[in-house]
């Protein structure tokens, strides 16, 4: 996922987290956090060389007589784990990161020394990551449930073989709208463009994330937005800077609760993020139907986190371990319910029964799936930036 | 201050009498690894360029001014001004709003309840930074309690409603600017109390017994007497404002974004270390100029008071 650092992600103790959860409950703490640049910036500067975790014993290799010594040291996003699982495996320290490029950023200058045993990044970033030789190749004899993911989650382009990674969850890119402010209904990427132009001028937000910035040209204009050609780029960041810039309101990447709180009137989201504003104004008991959502199209991004080991980890056989629990179908669900996402076991539709704004969840139709592209990291990556800060400048000038 | 400490002679054992450096050693060398080093690797990593796909790395072959060029070229350049505008702009604000409170606080409050508000003043720190800012957002938000409030009719503005529409400033610059005041306000009013609580009662009494009234005692005396307690005060809210990038992160939406996100920026998302440091050093050279022409205009305006102020005595 091309997350950035838009979101409410605090490292805090165990202890506080949940005094925390207690007092307030997690929508509520989404709604006070919209769009939080800074949090895991702050949060990520207290826990120097990447310690920072609640969890203080060392070690936990394997016991004496094969039984793994249950501890682990999971580098990951917030709000992406439910803590019941989590406890009921064993004993997880978390430690949090707001984008990709940090998480991979905090790894390469830690050497490996970081202490994590596991981190959990979005698909194009795994070759990176493994590039600087910083994880471990999966011994996948050691994850017997590897077998329950559907085939279409395995296996991607920017892992093939599963070497170094294992889908977690995967989702995908649209809008979210407010129906009394944009009247028009969005079909396709040109009509949230169109949109953003008109009505809900000054009221738009993006995600804060470049490559799904440039997305929204790409997307529209039935270009592969992994281009790396030159006049691609151009062509984007022209249009991006001169004619959209200047109706953006906010770079965020969770909008939703913000939305249904009247801050905004368009947003690119994340469609778990687009259920989860949907959740809260249900909670409410207002008027779900005011809000309109959508993935995008005719092309969207297919983004995966994925767990992978990392290289050094004291706690291999522990991570493998943790892997083959949260594949097991029954404990998949529960993942599932806490953040909104597709956990790409075959059956996990059927298992989760009837929740709330299930096609939110699962959008799995061969036609649907043919509209959704995974990102890449490649020679344009630094363009991509460049657009991403102009249009950023352009859009406070 | 040029304070010497006379060389009296020591009284104490000869083999105590170190060398009076060895006691500075302790800061030195936290200044030297936290601060010298770390700084000096910025600059020199603001003269490299980022290697293609490998994170975090800097490559340093052919040294140049490259990333400052695009650092003063485009947009980098306009949010420095925005961020430097930003800053002053609200180190005035603290200033208008500390200087009565502080006022307050040093000569109209016992000393009983001057522990009190202290107190008051210091209870907001209990809560973290981050959601002190993050509260601005519930208290901002269009369909929040002030919004609400504004769009209401109050038997005090005569069942008249202050606005017909929702409060649409979150995400804005005018929400980064309440905040930053909102944060940084203590850390003027501090080194503002300190300062006019120094100045002697006395002082101001002989003001008085001599004819000037209380606008002049407070313009004449106490004002030049806390001086540097001001200037203290200007220092400690400006520099650090201006490297602000939470307040602005959270609250400011496209429209206000400062620099310092934009550092933030560079490391994070474009892993480039090189252009962060050298948008880093400029936010520093800013700072700094900034700083000297503002010390330059106090010097030049204090003698300019002074000298109208001399009077020749003529013999």
């Amino acid at each position: 996922m091309t997350r950035q650092s838009d979101t409410t992600r605090i490292l805090i103790s165990k202890q506080a987290a949940q005094r925390l959860a207690d007092s307030i409950s997690r929508r509520r703490f989404l709604a006070l956090g919209g769009g939080v640049a800074a949090a895991a910036a702050l949060a990520a500067c207290g826990s120097s060389g990447g310690g920072g975790s609640t969890s203080t014993s060392p070690g936990g290799t394997t016991a004496p007589g094969g039984a793994v010594d249950k501890k682990l040291n999971l580098y990951t996003w917030a709000e992406y784990d439910d803590p019941d699982l989590l406890k009921a495996w064993g004993d997880i320290s978390l430690t949090i990161f707001d984008s990709n490029e940090q998480a991979v950023q905090k790894l390469v200058t830690g050497g490996g020394s970081s202490g994590f045993d596991m981190v959990v990044p979005t698909g194009p970033y795994v070759p990176q990551l493994a590039k600087a030789g910083l994880l471990e190749e999966i011994d996948k004899t050691k994850i017997p449930n590897f077998s329950n993911l559907d085939s279409r989650y395995t296996n991607q382009p920017w892992d093939l073989g599963n070497k170094y990674s294992v889908c977690k969850n995967w989702g995908t890119t649209g809008w979210f709208y407010d129906s009394t402010v944009v009247k028009t209904e969005i079909k396709t990427w040109s009509d949230f463009i169109k949109a953003a132009q008109t009505e809900a001028s000054g009221q738009t937000t993006v995600l804060d994330a470049p490559p799904d910035l440039c997305g929204i040209y790409f997307w529209a204009n039935g270009i592969d937005w992994t281009t790396e050609k030159t006049e691609d780029l151009d062509a984007c960041e022209k249009f991006l800077v001169n004619d959209f810039a200047s109706h953006i309101k906010a770079f965020n990447s969770y909008p939703g609760v913000d939305l249904t709180s009247g801050s905004f009137a368009l947003s690119q989201v994340f469609i778990g993020d687009a259920r989860a504003g949907l959740l809260g104004v249900q909670e409410a008991g207002e008027d779900v139907s005011r809000y309109k959502w959508g993935i995008g199209a005719p092309m969207t991004e297919l983004w995966m986190d994925n767990w992978c080991v990392l290289k050094g980890a004291k706690n291999r056989d522990a991570a493998y371990d943790f892997i083959n629990f949260v594949l097991e179908p029954a404990n998949s669900v529960k993942d599932l319910n806490y953040h909104g996402y597709n956990t790409g076991i075959v059956g996990i539709e059927d298992l989760a029964g009837d929740i709330d704004f299930k096609d939110m969840v699962f959008y799995t139709s061969a036609a649907q799936l043919a509209t959704m592209q995974s990102g890449a990291v490649n020679s344009a990556q630094d363009r991509i930036v460049k657009i991403y800060s102009n249009v950023k400048a352009k859009a406070g000038g | 201050m040029t304070a010497t400490i006379d060389a009296r002679p020591s009284r104490r054992r000869g083999w105590l009498r170190a060398p009076k450096f060895l006691l500075a050693i302790p800061s030195f060398i936290w200044y030297v690894f936290l601060f010298v080093i770390p700084v000096a690797l910025v600059v020199v990593n603001s003269f490299g360029r980022k290697i293609a796909n490998v994170p975090g790395k800097v490559d340093l072959g052919s040294p140049n001014f490259d990333r400052y060029h695009e650092v003063l070229s485009g947009s980098f350049k306009t949010l420095l001004k925005q961020t430097m505008f930003t800053s002053l702009l609200g180190t005035v604000l603290c200033l208008i709003i500390s200087l009565p409170v502080a006022y307050f606080l040093a000569f109209k409050v016992g000393p009983k309840a001057k522990t009190a508000v202290l107190a008051l003043l210091m209870v907001p720190f209990f809560a973290n930074f981050l959601l002190r800012t993050l509260a601005w957002r519930i208290v901002l938000q269009p369909s929040g309690f002030v919004s609400n409030f504004l769009q209401s009719g109050h038997w005090f503005t005569f069942g008249q409603a202050l606005r017909s529409s929702p409060l649409q400033i979150l995400d804005t610059r005018s929400a980064v600017q309440i905040a930053i005041v909102y944060n940084y306000l203590p850390l003027m009013i501090f080194p503002l109390w300190v300062a006019l609580d120094r100045v002697e009662l006395h002082l101001r009494e002989a003001s008085k017994d001599l004819g000037a009234n209380r606008v002049r005692t407070f313009l004449q005396v106490t004002l030049p007497l806390a001086g540097p307690g001001i200037v203290a005060g200007l220092i400690l809210v400006f520099v650090p404002l201006s490297g602000d990038y939470v307040t602005a992160a959270l609250l400011g939406g496209a429209k206000g974004n400062m620099i310092g996100a934009e550092v933030a920026n560079q490391y994070f998302k474009a892993q480039d270390a090189a252009s962060g440091s050298a948008i880093a050093v400029s936010l520093i050279i800013s700072i700094l100029l900034v700083l000297g022409v503002l010390a330059a205009c106090f010097l030049f305006g204090s003698k300019l008071v002074k000298r109208s102020r001399s009077v020749k005595v003529v013999l």
